[in-house]
């Protein structure tokens, strides 16, 4: 079992006198500023014999955007479905707002904006009905403006049928639906899927506004580059299993460092002797590449005794510190 | 029951009730335009009729040979085959397709993350069918009022007909009810339309096959279209109160179950 928060877990102790008695009441509550919006404890999922997460335990704080990263099949999106209590969990809970997942479903859905990685939708509907039919769920006030505002920026034409639609637009009219009442919560699972470059960066930059303005982001995805771009926090899923939960930025500055060592002859990479060399990649004979993720002066004390052509020292990029973990994780 | 969604179905499948309501009215009141021809060639008629076994005349849904020149009676056997089984059909599809298209269609993950509860979409979606199916009898039954009175040949008892409009009504209910159980059990996110179908036939050949059979033909009472009457001529002809308690009992409990098992059921789109 793998029990890890995605930050600290402050608790504060609260002294209350209560009336004339004067019984010092002891509460503890986590601190206003830890306050997690997703708590989930021990989640499990089979479907049949076959397996969905096992014994997921993870915490998305308020106001965080949580990268949840691994490859197809990993769990993602059967994690995502029991928080929408689109299936029920095997065992474990899983809470959203302090509320279970299952039973108060209905209450967090109200407060919560999903795009689904297929953007399936009302096929004979135009886009802006599905919109004003989505928004009526949510209030009755008329929400044109907020609809008109979303398509702008990511450029859709509300006007037109959804099955006219590519795959790329209709992934905008989910993702305008999951944001025209300004939820607390938004859960994306795959959301840049079909999306060209430019409609991505505005679509993130209206990402960060949302959370600027207090909405929690949970942001499934594949694709490192733009977790890394986006995300504040990162858990790392694979084979239904969460192997990390990191601030990626503690987890850049996890002293792993990218070493490119070229050699002037081919050399022997079990003779040099190096503590701390992880996921090595000797090519030509002459260039060693590799993850370091030990003292650095213990290494720059061996390389300098060395004939050396050039020696490169970088931040590995994110993808590498990933695949880093899955290594570690295999090896365990 | 949520509003939203109800009004949403509404429109979703208006086309289809609309389409089920012109195909069935029209072919009631097609086949009722042949029954002044029926009564204008009444003796060469009988006189075929007699060729034909009686068994294969109880299967088609008359009772005797006289039955085929009364208006009434002319018109519950072929009420058989255009609302009980016909309406059975469409309710059991609808039914069953009204759950499961979100699943299906993927528009589920949409549906569930928008604020409403799984007793209201089912609620929703139940309300609505039920209404589409009450709907189609009405019409159905106005239609066929319409074309008795303008194809009758003398005086026609209205009580009858009533209770015949009142057994096919519960019985598409009974079949709309299994519907909703079926989509419920259906684990696989597709349309279940070709077994709906499949079942209401094979209940209606069951029936057909029961009703040739005579007295040995007490095994049809499995099928639930072996509990309507369709003896309009009888004179006693009345509502039979075990069937009906029965009509009304096995719809609840297929509708209790359906409900409990769909808040249960992992949607997998």
């Amino acid at each position: 079992m793998i029990q890890i928060c995605s930050g600290p877990e402050k608790q504060h102790t609260v002294k209350l006198q209560e009336g004339a008695s004067g019984i010092l009441m002891m509460l503890k509550r986590p601190a206003p500023d830890t306050m997690n919006i997703i708590e989930i404890q021990n989640l499990s999922k089979y479907y049949r014999r076959s397996r969905g997460i096992e014994d997921i335990t993870l915490n998305v704080r308020q106001g965080d955007i949580f990268g949840f990263i691994g490859p197809n099949g990993a769990g993602k999106s059967t994690t995502i479905r029991i928080l929408l209590n689109l299936i029920f969990p095997t065992s474990g809970t899983a809470r959203i707002f302090g509320m279970d997942a299952v039973r108060d479903s209905r209450a967090i859905r109200g407060r919560i904006g999903f795009v689904p990685s297929d953007a399936n939708l009302y096929d004979r509907m135009k886009v802006t009905e599905f919109l004003h039919y989505s928004a009526a769920f949510y209030t009755r006030d008329d929400r044109s403006d907020r609809i008109n505002e979303l398509a702008k920026i990511l450029e859709l034409d509300i006007e037109r049928k959804i099955h006219e639609l590519s795959s790329g637009n209709k992934k905008k009219v989910s993702i305008i639906q999951s944001l025209i009442h300004h939820p607390e919560l938004l859960i994306l699972d795959e959301p840049t899927v079909g999306l060209d470059p430019l409609i991505q960066s505005r679509f993130f930059n209206l990402l960060r506004e949302e959370n600027g303005s207090g909405t929690t982001i949970f942001f499934s995805s594949h694709v490192l580059s733009e977790v890394q771009a986006l995300c504040k926090t990162v858990g790392i899923v694979r084979n239904g299993k969460i192997i990390k939960v990191e601030e990626i930025a503690t987890l850049r500055k996890k002293q792993l460092k990218k070493i490119t060592a070229v050699f002037p002859e081919e050399t022997d990479l079990k003779s040099l002797g190096i503590r701390g060399i992880e996921s090595a990649e000797l090519t030509s004979g002459r260039t060693l590449i590799f993850l370091f993720s030990g003292d650095i002066n213990d290494l720059i004390g061996i390389i300098s005794g060395m004939q050396i052509e050039n020696l490169i020292i970088e931040e590995p990029p994110l993808e590498e510190i990933f695949l880093h973990f899955y290594a570690d994780h295999k090896e365990q | 029951m949520n509003r939203i969604l109800f009004h949403m179905e509404m429109r979703r499948n208006a086309r289809s009730l609309i389409l089920w309501s012109l195909i069935i009215c029209a072919l009631i009141f097609f086949t009722m335009t042949f029954f002044r021809s029926v009564l204008q060639y009444q003796q060469q008629i009988m006189d075929m009729i007699k060729l034909v076994p009686a068994a294969a005349l109880k299967a088609r849904g008359f009772g005797n040979l006289e039955d085929i020149f009364s208006g009434l009676g002319f018109y519950a056997a072929n009420n058989i085959v255009y609302m009980e089984l016909l309406g059975s059909i469409f309710a059991m599809v609808l039914c069953a397709n009204i759950l499961l298209k979100e699943e299906y269609g993927k528009t589920a993950e949409f549906l569930m993350s928008w604020p409403v509860g799984r007793k209201e979409i089912f609620l929703s979606k139940l309300t609505l069918a039920f209404l589409n199916i009450f709907l189609l009898n009405l019409v159905t039954a106005l239609v066929g009022l319409v074309s008795l009175e303008l194809f009758k040949s003398g005086a026609f008892r209205i009580k009858p007909y009533l209770i015949l409009t009142l057994y096919t009504f519960l019985l598409n209910l009974l079949f709309g009810a299994c519907g909703l159980l079926v989509a419920a059990l259906h684990k696989r996110a597709r349309p279940v339309s070709s077994f709906c179908v499949g079942l209401v036939m094979v209940c209606y050949f069951l029936y057909t096959i029961s009703r040739i059979s005579g007295v040995k033909g007490d095994f049809g009472y499995v099928s639930p279209f072996k509990w309507v009457s369709i003896d309009v001529l009888k004179p006693d002809y009345r509502v039979e109160v075990w069937s009906i308690l029965l009509f009304c009992a096995l719809t609840m409990i297929m509708i209790l179950a359906s409900f409990v098992i769909y808040r249960k059921k992992d949607i997998l789109t």
